[in-house]
């Protein structure tokens, strides 16, 4: 017989019981009737033949037993009943079920959450054909550890020669305004790509065509292929849409195909034009900026492409040292086109994920106790059991069966939780993309993918295993015997030193951990919700973008002077026609947003230089001079900016009452010289002259308010004229109306001047402050606080039991010293102070430890409240204890001497 | 004097189970019948362990079970030995022989 008929037949009793158990019946009493029949031809008369094959038959209930034992499947059934206790257990004691419960579904939801995150987002697979085989290259530059993009002649030469890799495809994104006659101009991402890409892809156009390659040609009619939501919300669905002309920038192109709905290759992209770069045109790491992607050739392997690659790789840094000498050319991840993050490293997010599991184990280990504490309660049932003839492996797997009911149900809270918080992260990030594109096609929101229900269900076993394997081999132990003389109560069961010593260490790595939480949790709720400090609502902000081509390298230097010209002209210009506009208060413009300047070391006159390790940093912003006027930043020494400070010489700058008291400590600030850095590891920053010494002529106060703890806050501000570096953001004080509301007349105006215009990332600038870090901060905040509460919850519950166990312990001792006379109450304090005495040592040793951790991560918290936080937290433990410890004293107080004496007998 | 009939040890059960359905498949009743039969009524096998040692053997896949109709046109169950039964059989009664070859050799010897 095959395993097949046999796994069917055992599927067959499991499954068809009653069909099961009627054949059966049939087939015992078949030979019984036998039997009947063979005893009346003996002789004996029906009756008496009846009776008597009965009798040689034995009892047919007991041989069904037997059988149905035979089938090896009656564990089954008795795991059943052990669930429907387990679900009953929790029911009958619901304190421990919602500690359990909860406790053990906050470590599954993060370790869920954290590994539905990996998969979809670090390593997901591509919703493409056979799409393992596509994968992306990069030429590695070793010296400044970033990939090199600008390498055309490399993509031509890789296209020729890597035979391991069809389809070689290169693409990159730039921006263009869509103006659509009649409609609205919006600036969109439009991909520049050979046309061998769609091919990578495998995806038919829905209408029309996609790119070939006579559309790379020079001189060939301007194409472009746009998605299906960009020809349904831009252009109605239009039927007739393949040869209608539309323009990009300043250039006309027809449209030649629609891609279908969701089609968003290579990333995120909805428009797709022919990549025209003749790598003749450029020398060697100059050029248009691109990313590489191909096929694996059928048959071929990674290792063999990688392999050729790196052959190819040497043969041209043998052939053009200087400049290919530090280029590594490698195969990475497709998804790495979307995201730098470098994920070849997949060892390290099975660690992460390992560490993240532990979370369960810990969790599981404190409700370990917990149930162990209420096994001790159970003492005379088991024994009861045990004694009936149920095996230990009987009785650990019921306790195993409760167990799993325990850790079944904090797996589906679990996974609920985890899946609201992966949409609510997907939505996050939604949002948080939409002004590059939107998310790249490879990041869907499957909720949780079906291997996260695998492992959360493995997650689950684990706890079980934990919560009720463990303490069942404990209470099955050789004390067995003795509990069964000790059946009406008494002093069975010891909760070790081992348990002790546990709940003891919980107590104290919770006040350990507790203090640097809090204290974190507080700085991100602060500066999540921190005001900047000035009026950012009404200002709308925006970076001004100008549509580049790619020179030639002979034309490169001409182009750039031409562009960089045309560049200052129009932003002049711009500035102009905005403040000329009823809708506008005031216009200024600087090269980064008030609080998001960069920083960079600097040198002050008169001091020693520093080594590399004590250099001083500090933001610097390049700004109109008009920026501090225009956002009210009240001047506290010296003067304004003025336009006779601007030009390439220009050497004035102005600090702010941080940089005073920082970086020169305080005193006057007019008439110092600072200098930035520039030796081998720092550049000056660009518009800057290094070694050039700048002069303060001027302190402002703090401008905005800080929000993010423990950053940067001295700045330093020099003149910029408008369009003077690229690029340029602008901020634009609006009036009677909001910001948002002036975002599309803000690109009617630029796109009005030159349609090469962009303005990048529109955002009122209070959004674009509460929705960056400060999101980030807030939804940090959050998370710490439910993990504080929860370690609170457990350190609760672990002390309840502690103290609920020894009274539980001692019942006859109290009801017996109560009944000669002693006062209750005395015995009761002997006990809570036992308790209370544990409670203190492990309080005593958490401070210590936190005192420790505070040490190793710089000591900063000691100082100013942080002694106090310390105190605080300790207090709020021995709070919590004592609360937790009263129910069970309660208790104890409550004994009835009879009833103990009683229970005795 | 005619020995008692004994209950057949287990173990040996399915071997005479195997044995007796060499011939053609058989239902319950006529595999005991055919023991006593063949043994001279000495081995009586019991009800209560025929039918649970028949199910440990078809879940064992050695035979395989069918519903039929017997020789009084009564529904039964009728049990045949599997390719599988018949190779365990001939190391059954392999180990059977050397057992007992073993044990008559020290009766003998003594």
């Amino acid at each position: 017989m095959r395993i097949v008929d046999m796994v069917r037949l055992k599927l067959r009793s499991l499954l068809r019981r009653d069909q099961v158990e009627g054949e059966l019946d049939e087939e015992l009493r078949f030979h019984l009737e036998m039997q009947v029949e063979e005893n009346i031809r003996a002789g004996m008369s029906p009756k008496e033949a009846r009776r008597q094959a009965g009798i040689t038959f034995g009892g047919v209930e007991r041989h069904k037993e037997e059988v149905r034992e035979a089938h090896g499947l009656t564990w089954l059934s008795a795991m059943s009943l052990d669930f429907k206790l387990g679900l009953r257990m929790l029911i009958k004691y619901p304190g421990l079920t919602l500690v359990g419960v909860l406790g053990m579904a906050v470590a599954i939801a993060i370790g869920a959450g954290f590994f539905a995150v990996m998969r979809s987002y670090m390593l997901p697979p591509l919703p493409l054909e056979e799409g393992k085989r596509v994968i992306a290259l990069e030429s590695w530059d070793a010296v400044t550890s970033e990939p090199e993009r600008q390498i055309l002649h490399d993509f031509t030469a890789w296209r020729e020669e890597l035979k391991p890799v069809g389809e070689l495809s290169a693409f990159s994104t730039i921006r263009r305004n869509l103006i659509v006659p009649g409609g609205s101009i919006e600036p969109v991402r439009v991909a520049e790509m050979t046309a061998s890409g769609f091919r990578v892809a495998r995806v038919p156009p829905l209408l029309g065509r996609y790119l070939v390659e006579e559309d790379e040609q020079a001189g060939a009619l301007p194409v472009v292929v746009i998605g299906y939501d960009v020809w349904q919300s831009r252009f109605a669905g239009d039927p007739n849409i393949v040869g209608r002309e539309i323009r990009l920038g300043s250039s006309v192109h027809t449209v030649v195909g629609v891609m279908p709905q969701g089609y968003a290759f290579p990333t995120n992209h909805r428009f797709w034009v022919p990549l025209r770069a003749d790598p003749s045109e450029y020398k060697r790491r100059e050029g248009p900026a691109i990313q590489i992607f191909g096929r694996l050739a059928p048959g071929a392997t990674l290792d063999q492409a990688q392999a050729e690659l790196t052959a190819i790789g040497r043969r041209t840094a043998a052939a053009s040292p200087e400049t290919h000498r530090q280029l590594r050319p490698r195969i990475v991840p497709f998804t790495t086109l979307f995201s730098p993050v470098e994920v070849s490293s997949s060892w390290m997010v099975y660690l992460v994920q390992l560490i993240v599991s532990l979370l369960l184990v810990v969790v599981a280990v404190n409700v370990a106790v917990l149930v162990y504490a209420r096994t001790a309660t159970r003492r005379g049932e088991i024994a009861v059991r045990s004694a009936l003839g149920a095996s230990r492996l009987r009785i650990v797997a019921q306790l195993f069966a409760e167990a799993l009911v325990l850790a079944g149900a904090a797996a589906v809270v679990g996974l609920l939780l985890a899946g609201v918080v992966v949409s609510r992260l997907h939505t996050f990030m939604v949002e948080m993309t939409a002004p590059h594109g939107g998310l790249p096609f490879f990041w869907k929101d499957a909720g949780l993918p079906g291997s996260t229900v695998v492992y959360v269900l493995g997650l689950a076993i684990l706890g079980a295993v934990i919560v009720g394997v463990v303490p069942a081999l404990q209470t099955t132990g050789r004390r067995m015997q003795s509990s069964l003389r000790e059946l009406g109560g008494g002093t069975g069961m010891q909760l070790g030193r081992t348990w002790t010593a546990l709940i003891i260490a919980q107590v104290a790595i919770a006040v350990a951990v507790l203090p640097l939480s809090v204290f974190t949790a507080w700085e991100y709720m602060r500066y999540g919700f921190a005001e900047p400090g000035f009026a950012a609502e009404e200002f709308l902000s925006a970076e001004l973008e100008m549509d580049r081509e790619y020179p030639s390298s002979t034309e490169a230097e001409a182009y750039n002077r031409e562009f960089a010209g045309r560049y200052r002209d129009r932003a002049a210009t711009l500035v102009e026609r905005l403040e000329a506009d009823p809708g506008v208060r005031e216009v200024t413009f600087m090269m980064d947003l008030p609080g998001h300047e960069y920083a960079a070391p600097i040198e002050v006159d008169g001091e020693a230089s520093r080594e590399s390790a004590t250099r001083r940093f500090v933001r610097f912003g390049q700004v109109d001079v008009d920026f501090f006027d225009v956002f009210d930043v009240p001047l506290l020494a010296g003067r304004r900016f003025h336009s006779g400070d601007l030009g390439d010489a220009a050497t004035p700058v102005i600090v702010n009452r941080t940089f005073v008291q920082q970086v020169l400590g305080g005193g006057n600030a007019l008439g110092r010289q600072i200098r930035y850095v520039s030796d081998g590891a720092y550049t000056a920053p660009e518009g800057t002259k290094p070694g050039q010494w700048y002069e303060i002529v001027g302190v402002v106060s703090d401008f905005p308010n800080p929000m993010n703890s423990g950053t940067i806050e001295a700045r330093m501000y020099h003149p910029l004229a408008a369009g003077q570096l690229y690029p340029t953001k602008l901020a634009v004080r609006v009036q009677g109306g909001t910001p948002a509301a002036f975002a599309s007349r803000l690109r009617e105006i630029t796109t009005g001047l030159d349609p090469a215009l962009r303005p990048h990332e529109v955002a009122p600038l209070d959004e674009v402050y509460t929705q960056g870090e400060q999101a980030l901060l807030r939804v940090g905040a959050w998370a710490i606080l439910l993990v504080i509460l929860t370690v609170l919850l457990l350190s609760a519950a672990g002390i309840y039991a502690l103290m609920s166990f020894t009274v539980t312990r001692r019942r006859r001792e109290i009801g017996i010293r109560t009944a000669l006379g002693a006062d209750s109450h005395r015995i009761l304090r002997s006990i809570f102070s036992r308790a209370v005495g544990q409670l203190t040592i492990g309080v005593v040793v958490g401070i210590g430890l936190a005192a420790l951790l505070d040490n190793l991560a710089g000591g900063d918290l000691r100082e100013g409240a942080g002694a106090m936080l310390f105190l605080l937290v300790a207090a709020l433990m021995l709070t919590v204890g004592l609360l937790a410890a009263i129910g069970p004293a309660r208790r104890g107080l409550r004994i009835e001497p009879m009833e103990v004496l009683k229970a005795d007998a | 004097m005619t020995l008692p009939p004994s209950d057949v040890l287990q173990g040996t059960l399915d071997l005479l189970i195997l044995k007796t359905l060499t011939l053609q498949p058989m239902h319950g009743w006529g595999i005991s019948q055919r023991i006593q039969q063949l043994s001279r009524d000495v081995l009586q096998v019991n009800q209560g362990s025929l039918y649970p040692a028949l199910h440990r053997l078809e879940q064992k896949g050695w035979i395989a079970a069918e519903w039929g109709t017997s020789e009084n046109n009564r529904r039964a169950k009728f049990y045949r030995l599997t390719p599988t039964g018949e190779r365990e059989l001939k190391a059954e009664l392999a180990s059977w022989e050397r057992y007992t070859g073993a044990v008559r050799l020290v009766l003998q010897g003594g």
